[in-house]
């Protein structure tokens, strides 16, 4: 089991290793294998997951390794996914840069910051809810990894075809993302809290960045809906609240983990 | 009036109000709440430790810096949502999801309130046998717990059987509290919060009966009063204090001595189950309104991508 996530690795970096050459060699046309790699290393992300399940007897995402494995594996069925629709323009760049995000996540898996160990959960983790959140709320992050890395391409690009394709991948995918993390993050999560500690909401340092990035998601919709700020640059402006949102949701997880103890501690 | 309205219902407004709820949410997250003036003193240089509590950042949530934007936020998103609810009622096709959202928001506020101000919450630790009143005068029975371990010892479960009875009626029977699986009595909520043994004395009076005693309680024996101090002082003693005719005195027994009638037969370890009851008024209108802020934003971003893809086709 322990050689899933170096296979799974191992295809990611051959998928990035493929567009790269299609992306930048003569042709810049989109590759025909690389979505499949990265759809094969989900695949045995996913039977990582089923078998460390299988091992502790409840669904494995209530760890740190457990939930970097989960959040690269949707991370890789998203890329492949947004690769199959071959009628968004530019989206190969915007796989490319979600290929390095699903490996910088299962490179951080790897090190020594999220412990491998299989253990059964705590009574606290014992919940239908806690999965829910957890689930939900990765998934929700895994559209956050598409919206801000066309955001990034849009924030350096200044062709203005390309910014209108890069703001409207950017917005669709926080379209998508925005409802589930809400659901996950904040809605399943105070009724998890609530069932387990008695309070829906307690301003512990991981709520609290979860609603911070929540906010700033909100703040994004908005100032996209206005529309006119920021003038001539009007697509800049949300596109940079988009990147700093994302920012935010790994602060979420990295920072509040490892540097704001609280409730959380064992997530 | 108008002025105001237009102004309280500006998108611009509720941009800034929620830009500085987020930036005050990470700056109140970079500072221990709830502490005393004393603890960001030892901890902090002078200025900034005076700043934090000056301003109320040790404890933010409660604080005018975020109360009194909230409120305003509140206003701003109450305005919103009548202003575009009016609009929407004018439209051939009308997109009702964020007027959802926002009403689910404002409940959400309104219910935080409720569950902020109103809630209130106690602890207790029962053996086996313990019984407990419970708010309203309906008392709760520990019938049984169970501490339920994996292989390696580490905690799987804590399962806390009661009955419920009120004067001579039974409510409920058996009923297994567990962690995320609390009891459900109306307002009032009981959670499984921990488990821990405590060392109780074993006590035998004159009659033969045994006796258990643990630390803080009290029993009468001839007379006497004897309040268990400490089950287990250095020397494998008890420490206890006596009030009986000829005053009150502390005593250090062990296994075999006598006092006022009661012998002591030995210690032992007893499971307790940790309880925790909570009230809150405001929990089943926060379901209501996270239900239906749900609801709001699914349709909303729904019809959105919907119309995106039907202009684009």
């Amino acid at each position: 089991m322990s050689i899933l996530p170096s296979l799974a690795f191992v295809l990611i970096l051959a998928s990035a290793l493929v567009q790269v050459v299609f992306l930048f060699g003569r042709g810049r046309t989109a590759d025909p294998v690389s979505h499949w790699l990265l759809a094969a290393a989900a695949a045995i992300l996913a039977a990582l997951i089923a078998a460390r399940s299988a091992s502790i007897g409840f669904p494995a995402l209530t760890g740190t390794f457990e939930s970097l494995v989960f959040y690269a594996l949707t991370v890789c069925v998203l890329a492949a996914a947004y690769r199959l629709q071959g009628r968004l323009v530019f989206m190969p760049f915007v796989q490319f840069g979600a290929t390095i995000a699903a490996a910088a996540l299962l490179a951080v898996a790897s090190s020594p910051i999220a412990p491998r160990q299989m253990l059964a959960p705590i009574p606290a983790l014992r919940s239908f809810w806690l999965v829910a959140h957890v689930a939900f709320s990765f998934v929700g992050e895994s559209f956050f990894v598409v919206s801000f890395v066309s955001a990034l391409a849009l924030l350096l690009s200044r062709d203005e075809e390309r910014r209108r394709a890069y703001d409207r991948i950017t917005y669709t995918s926080i379209a998508v993302g925005y409802p589930i993390f809400t659901t996950g993050a904040l809605i399943f999560g105070a009724i998890w809290a609530e069932q387990a500690w008695g309070s829906w909401w307690s301003w512990d340092p991981k709520e609290t960045w979860a609603l911070v990035t929540w906010l700033v998601y909100t703040v994004y919709l908005h100032v996209r809906f206005v529309g006119k700020w920021g003038g001539s640059g009007r697509r800049t402006l949300p596109a940079a609240v988009a990147a700093a949102a994302f920012l935010c949701t790994l602060f979420t997880f990295f920072g509040v983990n490892f540097l704001l103890p609280g409730l959380h501690s064992y997530a | 009036m108008k002025k105001i309205f237009a102004a309280l219902a500006s998108i611009r407004l509720a941009v800034i109000l929620i830009a500085y709820l987020a930036a005050a949410g990470v700056a109140a997250s970079l500072v221990p709440q709830g502490h005393r003036a004393d603890y960001y003193a030892e901890r902090y240089p002078h200025a900034l430790a005076r700043a934090i509590t000056l301003a109320g950042f040790s404890d933010f949530f409660r604080s005018p810096l975020f109360l009194a934007p909230a409120a305003l936020f509140f206003l701003n998103l109450g305005a919103c949502t009548v202003g575009r609810f009016a609009r929407e009622r004018r439209r051939p096709a009308r997109r009702h999801g964020p007027d959802l959202l926002h009403l689910g928001l404002l409940l959400l506020i309104l219910a935080s309130v409720l569950s902020f101000t109103g809630r209130q919450s106690g602890g207790v630790r029962l053996a086996r046998g313990d019984s407990v009143r419970l708010p309203g005068g309906r008392l709760l029975d520990l019938t049984d717990f169970a501490y339920l371990s994996y292989a390696d010892g580490r905690p799987r479960d804590w399962i806390s059987t009661v009955r419920v009875s009120e004067g001579t009626t039974v409510l409920m029977e058996g009923y297994p509290i567990r962690v995320n699986h609390p009891l459900r009595l109306g307002l009032l909520s009981i959670y499984q919060a921990s488990s821990e043994s405590e060392t109780v004395l074993v006590l035998r009076d004159s009659s033969g009966l045994v006796h258990d005693l643990a630390p803080g309680e009290e029993t009468e024996s001839g007379g006497a009063k004897l309040f268990l101090v400490d089950p287990g002082r250095t020397g494998g003693k008890a420490r206890l204090r006596v009030q009986d005719a000829s005053g009150s005195r502390t005593v250090d027994l062990g296994s075999g001595d006598t006092v006022d009638g009661l012998t002591v037969v030995g210690s032992r370890e007893v499971l307790l189950s940790g309880l925790e009851a909570v009230y809150d008024p405001g929990f089943p209108f926060v379901l209501v309104s996270l239900a239906l802020a749900a609801f709001g934003i699914f349709l909303t971003f729904f019809q959105k991508l919907r119309d995106m893809g039907a202009s684009e086709s």
